[in-house]
């Protein structure tokens, strides 16, 4: 093969295989583009930014609507023959319904965070554009980490969605706990990054490839041969430093450290982009590398029989860190006066519940392929219920600020008598949160609890899972206390005496959105069926 | 006018009119007026709009069946005899939503058993399932019209009166008789408007019961009627003793109700319908398929509706005869034709009756539907709600206790009779006998003016039982129906009294009549109306005429059965005592000096709103037992609803044998009837003198007789120790085993959830703990050493961000050797 023909076969890939493919991120990089060109015009200089933003996130949630509904065996067309999967790029990115659908999802919650915060009213007139390209360019890079493929992949993906992340936390320039936010938001990424760069240096070195799936054929081979001391140490060791990078876009205990601090410092705007997009975007990577790693698509049964070690560890390395972050996140939840720092906990203990689905499906992969589906699945309709309950939780936080000027807990007290509307929102919301039924937490907590006792009933790990729904069952019961206090003290609390008449009415346009954003909460709970058919539709990726 | 159309819809109406003033009160009744006053006004309207459209439908009815001097026998003319019930137009009758049943065909003269005209259907099917049909529906005989008739007279007079009496509801009302615990007295907003919604519902669920057509229906309403004695009684319900009294009224009533479902089971799983009257429905080809109704199952017309066990119960005894049948049809091939065992099952049923089988399903369904009764009209063992039920207002007390739910029971068995074996009857009788004896006895020491009413009630309620019981279905009636007139005049006599003196011990009164001429005269009425006072042969009050048809009834049996004459005994030792407490009654309270000058100085005569219902009740009580020259009267009517094949001798019972029911027309044999008349008349006159001599004149101390009788007194003063004796069989297990589990649910329970939550306390206290010295206290090190070192606040944030980078390194150290601590097989290389 000449240079001439390779140029050829890449330019043809690139052209007619890659980029129609890779539709949405084309529309936020374009929009990206367009908003700084806008911004150095004098012409057109009087363009509202969010507008432009939107309009570009409208396209990319068109096209990954698109993408999802097109594809062979979606709800909407026949079963696929073959398996959905399309190696991007030469295989640094992949297309499959797990791409196309946490895709949706990312564009999906764009469509409502930039009209959550064009009501909300931060950023300010002056900071709009820096705001917008910074939430594009970090979701590109989220929507880069749920098709990653390739480890250089990986750690760009992770980076590219971090940076513009510490810069949002910093947003408040005129607050000094924002700052203070971004900076230790920053050094913290930064030594995260480190170990996770150093894990996957270990992992290629090791392996002697980049490619996912070929580190997962070669890994089964260096499982199978029988290992060597200093290999299987240098796997264990690369294994742990990658799941350290991934903990801390999960922040996962104990690399939750960064977590509080930023939700306290930072808007409440920026804490619902960090605890609903970047946690799925680091869910879905995780749910990546688990499964891609330790039961590749189109694997033979000998090659899924080298890698049970590896599933072994897996499983128990996610599962160590879920158990760990339920517990310490609702425990620590108890005494916080702030909201923001307690939702914060809170985004803890919701990551532990998401990767005891990762540990799960991880388990799973080898033995039952379509139970491993259903962990999966359950984990992103997790991630579609949690979309909606959490950014209604921040909105109304946010709003309330704009009114009460507090996020103290305590400032709450007697919302039942001025704007009991928003409390029955905000208790939904809660109730929600919990897990309790009918509304759409349950569900999704619920299908997340079934795979982990699908595992115990095929008797695939079983101690682990048997200990890990001993967790979250009780961990279900610890999270009741601290999220009935918020709604105990919005009732029973007598108001403060500055209170202004109705915070929040819910005839007004934050009230409608309000209740926009509640409403899926309850239809999620009882009409569960279309979001859970896309959901496994995209967990069935890898069989 | 045709009456199967015409009936249905105005009774219907007058049924539901109740029930539409419920719902406006319910939703408007603080709105309407002044403190509610106009609730009076809509609940009285409504029931008003009953009473006329029963008295509607009262014309109707003999306008299509006149009444004539039937077989009388409680009427002043007491020759008359024989002549059979009335013509109707049979056939098809339409109706809402169900189809109508027209029956009363004259059955061929003589002895025969005559069929009484009446309409049944469906309005409104609720449930159908199988065989069963749940559905609200009528029956519609002379009996059913007569009680609309009486009860919504009667409920009318007691709204009129109401209105005046709970004025004091209208504004807010301070409770002398509730302490409140800083030793005040509860002051509350009046609850005018709740009063009368609760009677108007009252109202409704009562006609419910009288014009159901199917027993799941009346069941409905006899819940209802249970649960609006609840509110009613307990009306004053922060006072200790109201809410008691309404909980036992409703506990007590419930337990019969425990009875009343196994006769419903029974009578369902056995014959699978529930409706009184036959129905046509249409099957699922199409074609229209007889149902028979329960009393033609019982008594159908192929026997001259002479009683037997219907074939439902037989087979339903025999299961294990059909079993066998089924075995023999199947081993001789024909296994697979149902119709086949149909056949030969159908062929055998007669022999199975023969030998006694399904008797017993159909006693127990007569005694449990009976036990339903014995609990909402107070008979023994369940009589003792009802004198705690005095509790509720005195108009509560006048409506429960005479056209409402007492007489609910006793409608229910005069209702239910044709399906009642001589056995039932029997026991019925006897429980009908202690009833009236123990309540007369407790009555002649009760000084609270409303429990002798009470007891009277009771007693009064044994009377019409045991009249059911010994055959005298049209004398129970009778009573029952001129009971309801003088039995709700009594009760507002003494609500006024009441009313007038602020207390109801009789002790503190004497004297009134001087004052309260109106009510002391109306009352005497009562008195003379319920000891069925007359001349005899000639003319008398209502009670009269209905005492005396008792009374001959069970001198009848007496006579049918020799050894079971004690009955007749009861009846007239009865009697005597009604007549010794009532004039006790009356005399204590109107006649004599006053007892109270401080009662008697303030006492007056109730304002014209209330004498005025007084005035119309006395008038009734002294004439609803009149026959009109013609024929038409109460007695005529009732015998006219007689239902088909009761009329005659019912003979035999398994359980006890050789009984004999006489037929009720030989109660007005001469020789009987004589007997009976001049009993009755000797047995009252002999207590009122004595109630004279005791109370009137003084002559004998009642005070001497009570200590010369001291452990007599004492037993009838503690009302024969019952309360005492539930409280110890029944409650008092009842609270230690509730104390037991509710000791067990604080002890264990509830000892292990805070236990759980102690302990996540705890781990999250360890938690904060941690966070608080492990973390905080290293970044605080920190803190502080930088400070100490005189360092700035740039310097020491560098610092904390130095500790959670380590902290990173140290994570990760800390899970790997975490993981390999744990599981070393993995690290097995």
């Amino acid at each position: 093969m000449n240079l001439g023909s390779l140029l050829t076969s890449s330019l043809s890939d690139t052209l007619q295989v890659s980029l129609p493919l890779f539709r949405p991120e084309l529309c936020l990089a374009a929009t990206v583009v367009l908003l700084l060109v806008c911004r150095m015009l004098p012409v057109v200089r009087w363009l509202d930014s969010a507008w432009i933003a939107l309009g570009g996130a409208v396209f990319a949630a068109a096209y990954a609507w698109a993408d999802l509904r097109g594809l062979p065996g979606s709800p909407w067309l026949p079963a696929a023959t073959a398996l959905n999967r399309h190696e991007l790029f030469t295989g640094l990115l992949v297309f499959d319904p797990f791409t196309a659908y946490i895709r949706l999802l990312l564009a999906g919650f764009l469509l409502l965070y930039i009209p959550f915060t064009k009501i909300s009213g931060i950023p300010g007139r002056e900071e709009e554009t820096d705001f917008h390209v910074l939430l594009l360019g970090a979701v590109l890079g989220m929507c880069l980490m749920a098709s990653a493929n390739h480890m250089l992949t990986v750690f760009m993906a992770v980076e590219m969605a971090s940076v513009p992340s510490y810069a949002l936390a910093g947003f408040l320039k005129g607050r000094k706990a924002s700052s203070e936010a971004a900076l230790k938001y920053a050094v913290y990424g930064a030594g995260a990054a480190g170990i996770m760069l150093y894990g996957i240096s270990l992992l290629v070195g090791v392996l002697g490839s980049f490619h996912l799936p070929t580190m997962a054929a070669r890994l089964s081979t260096v499982l199978a041969a029988g290992s060597t001391g200093g290999v299987t140490t240098a796997l264990v060791l690369g294994g742990l430093m990658l799941a350290v990078g991934l903990a801390f876009k999960l922040s996962a205990v104990p690399f939750h450290f960064w977590c509080p601090d930023v939700f306290e410092g930072a808007a409440a705007e920026v804490g619902a982009f960090l605890s609903v997009a970047s946690k799925a975007a680091a869910v879905a990577l995780a749910v990546r590398l688990g499964c891609t790693l330790t039961a590749p698509p189109l694997a033979d049964p000998a090659q899924l029989a080298g890698l049970a070690d590896a599933r072994f560890y897996g499983a128990h390395l996610v599962g160590l860190l879920a158990a760990l972050s339920c517990t310490l996140g609702n425990l620590a939840a108890y005494g916080q006066t702030n909201i923001k720092r307690m939702l914060a906990y809170s985004t803890i203990a919701h990551a532990g519940y998401l990767m005891m689905g990762v540990a799960a499906a991880i388990a799973l992969g080898g033995t039952d392929r379509a139970a491993s589906r259903d962990a999966v699945a359950a984990v992103a309709f997790y991630l579609g219920a949690y979309l909606f309950m959490n950014l209604a939780a921040f909105a109304i936080v946010a709003l309330l600020r704009n009114t009460l000027r507090s996020e103290e807990i305590a400032a709450y007290g007697g919302l039942i008598q001025s704007s009991p509307g928003v409390v029955v929102a905000m208790g939904l919301v809660l109730v929600s949160l919990i897990g309790l039924p009918p509304l759409a937490g349950f569900t999704a907590k619920f299908l997340v609890f079934a795979s982990v006792a699908q595992a115990i009933a095929l008797g695939v790990e079983k101690p682990l899972m048997i200990v890990l729904l001993a967790v979250g069952g009780l961990n279900t019961v610890f999270s009741l206390v601290y999220y009935l206090r918020v709604l105990g003290v919005m009732i029973f609390n007598p108001p403060p005496a500055d209170r202004v008449n109705e915070p929040l009415p819910l005839v007004s346009l934050p009230g409608a959105f309000v209740t926009g954003l509640v409403a899926p909460v309850v239809v999620l709970g009882v009409f569960f069926a279309g979001l859970y058919a896309c959901a496994q539709f995209a967990g069935g990726f890898a069989s | 006018m045709d009456a199967a159309a015409t009936l249905p819809l105005l009774l219907g109406l007058a049924w539901l009119a109740p029930l539409v003033s419920f719902v406006a009160i319910l939703f408007y009744g603080p709105r309407m007026g002044p403190h509610g006053r106009n609730a009076a006004t809509v609940a009285t309207a409504a029931i008003v709009t009953s009473l006329v459209l029963s008295l509607l439908a009262a014309g109707v009815w003999l306008g299509n069946h006149p009444v004539t001097a039937a077989v009388a026998h409680g009427g002043g003319d007491h020759g008359a005899t024989g002549i059979p019930g009335a013509d109707s137009p049979g056939g098809q009758g339409p109706g809402h939503g169900g189809e109508g049943h027209a029956v009363g065909e004259h059955a061929s003269g003589g002895h025969g058993a005559p069929v009484p005209p009446s309409y049944s259907g469906d309005w409104y099917t609720l449930y159908e399932a199988g065989g069963l049909t749940l559905s609200i529906g009528w029956w519609i005989d002379a009996l059913t019209v007569m009680m609309f008739v009486v009860v919504t007279l009667i409920a009318t007079c007691i709204h009129v009166y109401a209105s005046g009496y709970m004025h004091d509801e209208l504004h807010d009302v301070t409770d002398h008789e509730v302490h409140l615990a800083d030793g005040s007295h509860l002051h509350r907003p009046g609850r005018f408007p709740r009063f009368f919604q609760a009677l108007s519902l009252f109202c409704f669920s009562m006609l419910g019961i009288v014009i159901a057509g199917n027993l799941a229906m009346v069941f409905i309403f006899w819940e209802l009627v249970g649960i609006c004695s609840w509110f009613l009684i307990g009306f004053y319900y922060e006072r200790q003793s109201a809410s008691n009294a309404a909980n036992k009224a409703f506990i007590v009533n419930r337990v019969g109700d425990f009875g009343m479902l196994i006769g419903l089971m029974a009578l369902w799983g056995a014959l699978g319908t529930l409706h009184f009257g036959d129905r046509t429905v249409v099957d699922a080809s199409g074609a229209p398929v007889a149902r028979p109704g329960l009393f033609s199952l019982v008594r159908p017309a192929s026997t001259g509706h002479a009683l037997e066990v219907p074939a439902g119960m037989v087979e339903f005894a025999a299961a294990d005869e059909v079993a066998a049948v089924v075995r023999t049809t199947a081993a001789q091939g024909g296994g697979a034709d149902p119709g086949a065992v149909a056949a030969t099952v159908a062929s055998r049923v007669d022999d199975w009756r023969a030998r006694g089988l399904g008797r017993w399903l159909l006693f127990i369904a007569g005694v449990g539907i009976f036990c339903g009764c014995v609990g909402k009209s107070a008979q023994f063992p369940l009589f003792v709600w009802l004198p705690d039920a005095m509790e509720g207002p005195t108009p509560v007390s006048a409506l429960v206790h005479s056209a409402t739910m007492v007489a609910a029971g006793v409608y229910l068995v005069g209702r239910f009779y044709p399906v009642l074996t001589p056995d039932v009857l029997y026991v019925i009788a006897w429980i009908g006998a202690i009833t009236l004896f123990i309540a007369a006895t407790i009555a002649l020491v009760a000084n609270d003016i409303k429990r002798v009413l009470a007891y009277s009630t009771v007693s009064q309620l044994g009377y019409m039982m045991l009249a059911l019981g010994v055959g005298g279905w049209a004398a129970g009636l009778f009573h029952l129906v001129t009971h309801a007139f003088f039995k709700s005049l009594l009760f507002l006599c003494s609500g006024s009294v009441i009313h007038a003196c602020h207390t109801n011990d009789m002790r503190k009164m004497g004297g009134l009549a001087k004052v309260m001429p109106w009510t002391a005269g109306t009352m005497l009425v009562g008195c003379l109306a319920i000891i069925g006072a007359g001349i005899p042969f000639v003319i008398g009050t209502s009670g009269y005429y209905s005492k005396d048809a008792i009374l001959a009834q069970a001198l009848a049996f007496a006579n049918a059965n020799p050894g079971r004459g004690w009955l007749f005994g009861a009846v007239a030792g009865g009697a005597f005592l009604t007549a010794f407490y009532m004039f006790r009654l009356w005399f204590m309270t109107f006649a004599g000096e006053p007892r109270d000058h401080h009662i008697a100085e303030h006492a007056h005569e109730s304002p014209p709103v209330m004498v005025r219902p007084l005035v119309v009740l006395a008038v009734l009580a002294v004439v609803a037992g009149w026959t009109l020259p013609g024929g038409f009267g109460l007695a005529n009517l009732i015998e006219q609803a007689r239902p088909a094949g009761t009329g005659g001798m019912e003979q035999g019972g398994f359980l006890f044998s050789g009984l004999v029911v006489p037929p009720e027309h030989e109660s007005h044999e001469g020789a009987v009837h004589v007997t009976a008349t001049l009993t009755a008349f000797a047995t009252a006159a002999a207590g009122v003198l004595l109630a004279a001599v005791m109370y009137l004149w003084g002559w004998v101390s009642p005070h001497v007789v009570a200590g010369a009788l001291r452990p007599a007194y004492e037993f009838l003063a503690h009302r024969w120790y019952f309360d005492e004796l539930y409280h110890a069989i029944f409650v008092a297990p009842v609270l230690a085993v509730s104390a037991l589990v509710s000791g067990a649910d604080r002890g264990i329970i509830d000892r292990i959830i805070d236990g759980l939550a102690w302990s996540a306390r705890c781990l999250a206290g360890f938690d904060a703990w941690i966070d608080k010295w492990v973390v905080d206290g290293l970044v605080n090190a920190t803190a502080d050493v930088t400070w100490n070192a005189g360092l700035e606040l740039k310097k020491f944030q560098t610092g904390r961000l130095r500790q959670y980078v380590t902290f990173i390194a140290l994570g990760t150290v800390a899970l790997f050797v975490l993981l390999s601590f744990l599981y070393r097989s993995t690290f097995a290389g």
